[in-house]
Parts: structure tokens; sequence; C-alpha cells
């Protein structure tokens, strides 16, 4: 399968846990002879790499000033950009007649990207949720939480497959986001090497 | 085959926030009159449909609604919202030669379509963030000031709607100004011949042996209105019974207020707050002049109603307004914050009627000439042939 991933960190930037998720995710699907896109927002590295096989593709925000008040400024420019490269990759590989199978986003920052993705080139989507803004705010809503919390209701709603870590962690998305939701969500739990191929069979039951 | 052009607007009737809203209105009716196949992307509103057709144009209406942080969070989320439509617009409806958005409040989202689906963008830069403020003074203007430049990269070809302002964002985004075309905001002259009661507008304004001196604007000190004030003992020391009918409301109401009372003036100075559309087209008519005395002023369509009006014209040589008046010609310039010039200008046109009716007649030809919006679909039309032909030259669109 030919995947585009999205993620805001990736090796070397580390800000949590998600940039060695991703890359062991990017790393075993290479090896299992899948080829993998990453785009990645970096503001201190930016272009094209082949890390062992996967083809990172960094970006950084063209908007450099934000206001402290303001995660999501950021987070919009940021993921405009991410959108930007990706649309780009879109297009070089329909040029050699070859095409995007499927996206698979990262957090909330990569949500808008992959939805716009969506609309426009009708690829589907998975969304892993490594966390979500209830727990992050503790549940003390303010006005940027509420807009990342509706960000996050969008994908959710948007996506056609949603993965999350553990058992508590999708019982708490059904409890924030809707029992509606229950057939869209799996477990993934990502511990040791096999976790890839279950990520992978919910690849194939979104992949068309 | 018939162009095909999207317009991205965050405002359009019945939606109006500023002037945006009426330009978009104006500009994409004349398109659909030169046989452009025209849809409008605009935000929501009470009351209005989620699509409809007005003359031709083909209106469509997102869900503009999302939690920000601040007004800049919640344009950025809007126009992920306005994106979205837009893409499934496109999907349904095979797609735009042009896509063609007003300013940063729709032209993120321009962008975003641009490049997913390789077609190219025409901004309308109708102000700047640095022009509005007078300079960049905290990060969330320098933001909204970046994302600005961003989208003026980005674009094909950039409009503006004066050579001042041209000048300006040239500077402002170190573009070049060969990227840049001035097209000028439009004024509709038949909105302005209509028959009504001359006297019983005039009286609500002002006694019968007063000349009504207008003032039409938002009250922010960039339209200057403290130089007129400033103007108008000098006006009436010379034996002129003038008094000023302050249209617009804004924040420094309160202070031109005072300002008025301090100078004696509470008498001659009437603030009418906000009237509507047909009053205000009213008024003009039985005003005697229409002062502009801008500090800045990107490109000035009180000037413009007021020319459609035959109501006659003095200015300041600020900005946009520099190039609708022509000094002697259509109107009277002076520079600004010059009460005494300001005042001399105004007494000349109050009192020499046959210059008056001269200037009146040359402005209201150039409306008809310069400013019809027929004239400006024709440019804008010229713009999105000339970006067509080099998109048609490229190597970047949509494979086959």
């Amino acid at each position: 399968m030919h995947i585009l991933l999205l993620s805001w960190e990736y090796p070397p930037k580390r800000l949590g846990n998600i940039a060695d998720h991703v890359s062991t995710l990017a790393h075993e699907l290479v090896r299992r002879g899948h080829e993998i896109e990453l785009v990645v927002l970096d503001d201190l590295k930016q272009g094209f790499e082949d890390v062992s096989g996967v083809h990172v593709h960094r970006v950084a925000n063209p908007v450099k000033t934000h206001p402290m008040a303001s995660i999501l400024s950021y987070a919009v420019t940021a993921s405009l950009q991410m959108e930007v490269k990706s649309s780009d990759i879109i297009y070089f590989y329909k040029e050699q007649k070859k095409s995007i199978d499927l996206v698979h986003a990262h957090e909330w920052l990569a949500i808008y990207p992959t939805i716009v993705l969506k609309h426009a080139f009708h690829i589907p989507f998975v969304l892993t949720l490594h966390s979500i803004e209830g727990h992050r705010c503790h549940d003390h809503f303010n006005a940027t939480s509420l807009a990342i919390k509706e960000i996050e209701d969008m994908g959710i709603w948007e996506s056609n497959s949603v993965i999350a870590n553990t058992d508590w962690l999708r019982k708490e998305i059904l409890r924030y986001y809707g029992e509606g939701h229950n057939q869209k969500i799996e477990v993934v739990w990502p511990i040791g090497v096999n976790w890839v191929d279950k990520v992978i069979s919910v690849y194939n039951k979104t992949a068309r | 085959m018939r162009m095909r052009v999207l317009h991205l607007s965050w405002e359009f009737p019945p939606r109006i926030i500023g002037g945006i809203a009426s330009h978009v209105f104006d500009l994409s009716r004349a398109l659909a009159r030169r046989s452009l196949e025209v849809q409008v992307m605009t935000c929501n509103f009470p009351g209005a449909k989620k699509f409809e057709s007005i003359d031709g144009v083909n209106v469509n209406r997102f869900e503009a609604y999302a939690t920000g942080d601040s007004f800049l969070g919640w344009a950025l989320r809007m126009q992920k919202n306005m994106e979205i439509s837009s893409s499934d617009l496109i999907s349904g409806s095979g797609g735009f030669d042009i896509i063609h958005a007003h300013d940063w409040l729709s032209g993120v989202a321009g962008l975003g379509l641009k490049q997913l689906y390789r077609r190219p963008l025409i901004t309308t830069m109708h102000s700047t963030e640095y022009g509005r403020r007078a300079g960049i003074h905290n990060d969330l203007q320098e933001s909204i000031h970046e994302i600005e430049g961003w989208i003026a990269h980005e674009s094909w070809r950039v409009i503006t709607c004066s050579y001042y302002m041209r000048s300006h964002v040239a500077w402002c985004y170190h573009m070049p100004e060969n990227k840049i075309s001035v097209i000028p905001n439009g004024v509709d002259i038949t909105k302005f011949s209509f028959s009504f009661n001359y006297w019983e507008v005039r009286n609500r304004f002002a006694h019968e042996s007063e000349t009504i001196l207008l003032f039409v604007g938002r009250l922010v000190p960039e339209k200057g209105l403290d130089t007129l004030i400033d103007s108008l003992p000098i006006i009436l020391a010379r034996g002129a019974n003038v008094k000023l009918v302050v249209v617009g409301e804004g924040p420094q109401k309160e202070m031109y207020q005072r300002m008025a009372n301090d100078e004696g003036l509470h008498e001659k100075v009437f603030f009418a707050g906000h009237i509507d559309d047909w009053t205000l087209r009213a008024l003009y008519r039985v005003a005697d002049v229409t002062v502009v005395p801008s500090k800045f002023e990107p490109f000035g369509i009180v000037a413009l109603e007021a020319m459609a009006a035959h109501c006659p014209l003095v200015t300041t040589t600020t900005g946009g307004l520099n190039e609708i008046v022509d000094d002697g010609g259509t109107g009277l310039k002076v520079p600004p914050n010059d009460p005494n010039a300001l005042a001399g200008a105004i007494l000349r046109v109050m009192r020499d009627v046959g210059f008056k009716n001269y200037i009146v007649e040359n402005a209201y030809q150039k409306c008809i000439w310069n400013y019809n919006w027929d004239k400006i679909a024709e440019w804008t039309n010229g713009v999105y042939d000339a970006v067509l032909n080099e998109y048609a030259k490229g190597a970047w669109k949509t494979p086959s």
C-alpha cells in the first residue's frame, strides 16, 4: 500500500512520544513492503530525506510570529503548509500514474489537512488519537481547548477509522464524542512488534 | 467554453461587515453579465439561503461557526470550513478556471484550494494590516501581516484598487509592482437617481438656512474628522452658515463630540450615527459639499458616492483619493491635517456656483467612464485572461 503519514513530530524533532511512535510505524511498514510518505512539521529542518526507505518530507510554518495566546493561529497555518506539501506529493505520484491509497493522521494538528485531502482527492483516512483535549485540559475548557475539541470531533466524524492506544482511551473517546462512533474505533496497543500488523489490518479494512 | 470563476469572500449581502460585501456583490454580478460562470462561497447568515442565484451569480453559504481563541483563530478555522465546502463544490461542479479571493479573510482558503486543484489564485488586497493600524505594533498584527504576505506570494496576480495601494502592497510584502494590477472600485449611478421629497430629507438634518457639509465614514483616527471640525470655526468666521452632518459610528465618536462642544460648535455638528442606504443616498443629494478629510485611505468609496449623487467634493490628497479627484476638475484637494486649506476649499465650492456645477458634472462623467462595474468587470476579465494564458503555457497543472 502507498500511505501518506501526517504528524507534527518525527525525529530529530521530539516533543513527546509521537515522534518515536510514528518512526517505528513508518519503518516497520517499509520493512513489510509498503511505500511510506511522511509529512512532518519541523521548523528547524526542512526538505526531503530518505530515511532507510521512508520518504520524509519536512515542512516549516511560513508564518513565523503568532500571538502568545493563540495556538490556533500556529496550528492552522502550519497544517496548511502540511496540506500544500501533501497535495504536491499526491500530484508527483499522479504524474507517474501512481496513487496514494490512504492517509494516516496523528493527533489533532494533522486533522485539518487530512479532512481537506479526503474532500479534494477522495482518499480515505485513519486517525490515531494518542490523547484527547478533555484530558489535556482536565475538563477546564477555555476557548482554545474548546476549539481543539471541535477539531478532534470533526476529525472523528470525517475519518474512516480511528485508532486508540488503549481500550480506556477508546471508551473515553466514545464518552466525549458519542457512542455512535463505536464501529469505527479500533484499539491498537503500541507495545512490542506485532502492533504494526494490527495497524495494517485497520488499513486493509479502511482502504478501498 | 465559459470561463468559470470561484469568488471567496467572508462577507456577502445580507452579511455586511465592511466594504468587501458590496464590492463582491457588484463585481460578481457584472462578471456574470459578461457571461462568465461565477460562483461565490461566503459565510452563512441568519435568514440567508444556503444556495441562491442572484442575477446569474450562484451564491453558496457555508457554516462559518467555529470556536476561536481570538478573531484570528476564528478567522482561520472559518476558512478551513470555507475550503472544505469549496472543495465539495469543485468536486460536484467539475472545477474552476480561476480562484479569486478577497483579503486575508478568504485568501488562506484560496491558497489551499490553489494547491489542491492546481488552479491560479488571484487575490484582491482591499487593505493591509499595516495600513489599517498605521504600522505593526504587536504579535497578533505581525501574524496577520505574515499571513497576508504568504497569500500575496502565492497569488498569481494581486489586484489593488489604487496605484497608491499598489506601491503600498509591493513595499509591505516585498513584491514586484508588475505582479499587481490596479482596478478601481465602482459605483452604481442608477442607485442615486430616484425622486424624493427634497425638503423632507433636508429638514431632518439641518435648518433651512444652513449649508450642509457631509462627512461619511467610520469614526476612527485615520478618517480625519478632527481636521474637519477644526476647519468649522474658520468657515463660520467668514460668515458662512454651515451644518456638519456626520454619518457613521466608531470608537472615536465621544472624542469628536467633546471636541465639537469644546469649540462651541454643538449646534453646528450633527452626529447622525448609522443611517439606512436610501437615506444616505438622498442625503448625498441634498448635501452642499461632501468632505473626505482622510489621513489614510486605500481607495475612498465615499468620494465615488458623492460624485454619483452630483454632490461637490472636497478631499485630501491621501491615498486613493488623490487618484479619484482631479484638483479643480472633479473636485478640490487639500493636504491632510490642514484645517485652513480645508476651510478655503469648502468656501470656494460653496460660493462659486459656476465652478461647483463644472466639477459636479465632470465628476459624474468620470463615474460613468471610470467607475462603472461593467468597465471594472471588463478589466478584471482581462486579468483572468492574462493569468490563464500564462497558466496554459506552464507545466504546473493537474496531470491528465
